[in-house]
């Protein structure tokens, strides 16, 4: 467990405030865990060698402890974190400190529902500590408060696993989005925007968007737009092609559809679209001849 | 050649170049209409652009005013190019439903002059019906 481990949460003082008293954690409790202090140091080693025996004997906690190296490690960080539990200080940095743990354990990609059978045993071995140790009423009032702050810790762990999650979902999107309007370029001032899949309105926005402004960064003065792998050109789809079109225009370039098959022609013609604004051709070798011509080259036999 | 208003407009050979880096609001957009046309019928150009790549934001009035303005110089025999748009003033415009048909486009001054050169190329006379 890495102490310069990020942690993709940051609670400030009010949420603390908020979740300490959710989980009515008062300063009863704290001053309690605090007295508790002696009995954790007592019982310390007791309790982790039970709790490193339960997860080397099960399979699928085991497997993330790799050698007797860093199952000492662990051992020696896990004592710091339950003696953490007797500290009588509930502050951000202990917060940070229990994100960080969270946040370690996410990253090696251990589930959580073993990280949380682990705390579940943590409870167990606790409450057979205090049953040993105080007559019932007082382990039970004892039990509580350190009920508490487990589960306190608990819903921070979750909370560092679900923003990691959230994490990679934006990653991945953003990905998706970067990958739904690829713009190559074929030639000097010539772009290729080859369009696969459903274009609903929101993607031909961000289509429009990002060509008009890759035009502008690269100074194109063509965009050939095929469309050989949209499955459907409908009204819409030939209205968001069309306002592109127009865009592309007004900053000074022209723009070619190409991969028009038999199938879109008809369509267009029955759905009574105009699209003669557009260059259009039906195959995408024929968009890039155009394309040359406007930017004044020609492709040209020569003798092999 | 400065006129009254504060949009200089330079001649360059037959061609009048005109950089707009201000707001084209009420007045100083009449100013910039009267000393393009003034100018057109001092120096005789064939040829105008506006260059507005210094515009971030162009509403529906500048865009008209930007418009009418190459109508009047087409009138007056100078052909007009609109050049330098940036791309989130072109989005933002037709999105409005202003796609300000009929005038003619550049990516920039460069191609701006080309285009005057060559009207007859694929951006000019020849555009697909």
């Amino acid at each position: 467990m890495n102490r310069e481990t990020r942690t993709p949460l940051k609670l400030d003082d009010a949420e603390l405030r908020s979740r300490r008293a959710y989980f009515e954690i008062n300063d009863e409790d704290l001053e309690r865990l605090a007295s508790l202090r002696a009995f954790g140091q007592t019982h310390l080693d007791d309790i982790i060698e039970s709790f490193y025996r339960f997860i080397l004997e099960h399979h699928e906690s085991r497997v993330f402890f790799a050698d007797d190296t860093s199952v000492q490690r662990v051992k020696r960080l896990q004592k710091e974190y339950f003696l953490g539990l007797f500290s009588g200080v509930l502050d951000v940095r202990y917060v940070e400190n229990r994100l960080r743990v969270g946040a370690t354990h996410e990253r090696i990609g251990m589930p959580l529902r073993i990280y949380l059978g682990a705390y579940a045993l943590y409870l167990r071995l606790l409450l057979v500590k205090l049953g040993e140790e105080y007559e019932p009423s007082l382990a039970g009032m004892h039990f509580r408060s350190v009920q508490k702050l487990v589960y306190f810790d608990m819903s921070l762990a979750v909370d560092t696993y679900i923003a990691s999650y959230v994490e990679t979902l934006g990653r991945h999107q953003a990905a998706i989005r970067e990958l739904s309007t690829p713009c190559i370029r074929v030639y000097d001032r010539v772009l290729l925007l080859p369009l696969v899949g459903t274009i609903d309105t929101q993607r031909a926005q961000q289509i429009m968007e990002t060509v008009l402004v890759r035009v502008a960064d690269e100074q194109a003065r063509v965009v050939i737009v095929d469309i050989a792998g949209v499955p459907v050109v409908d009204t819409k789809v030939a209205d968001h092609l069309l306002k592109t079109t127009a865009a592309l225009r007004l900053i000074g370039a022209e723009s070619i559809l190409t991969g028009i098959s038999p199938h879109v022609a008809r369509t267009i013609v029955q759905l009574g679209v105009d699209i003669s604004a557009m260059y259009t051709k039906s195959r995408l070798a024929d968009g890039i001849e155009l394309a040359l011509s406007i930017v004044g080259k020609r492709i040209t036999q020569v003798a092999p | 050649m400065k006129g009254q208003g504060s949009i200089p407009i330079l001649r360059v050979g037959s061609t009048l170049l005109a950089t707009v880096h201000v707001e084209l609001y009420d007045t100083v957009a009449e100013a910039f209409q009267q000393d393009v046309l003034l100018a057109i019928e001092r120096t005789g150009a064939v040829g105008l652009i506006v260059d507005i790549s210094g515009l971030e934001t162009v509403d529906s009035y500048v865009a008209r005013v930007l418009a009418d303005t190459g109508r009047m110089a087409r009138l007056m025999g100078a052909d007009t190019v609109l050049c330098g748009m940036r791309p989130e003033v072109a989005a933002t415009l037709i999105r409005m439903g202003y796609a300000m048909e009929g005038v003619k486009t550049a990516l920039n001054v460069d191609d701006g002059l080309a285009r005057l050169g060559a009207s007859t190329g694929p951006l000019g006379k020849g555009r697909p019906a």
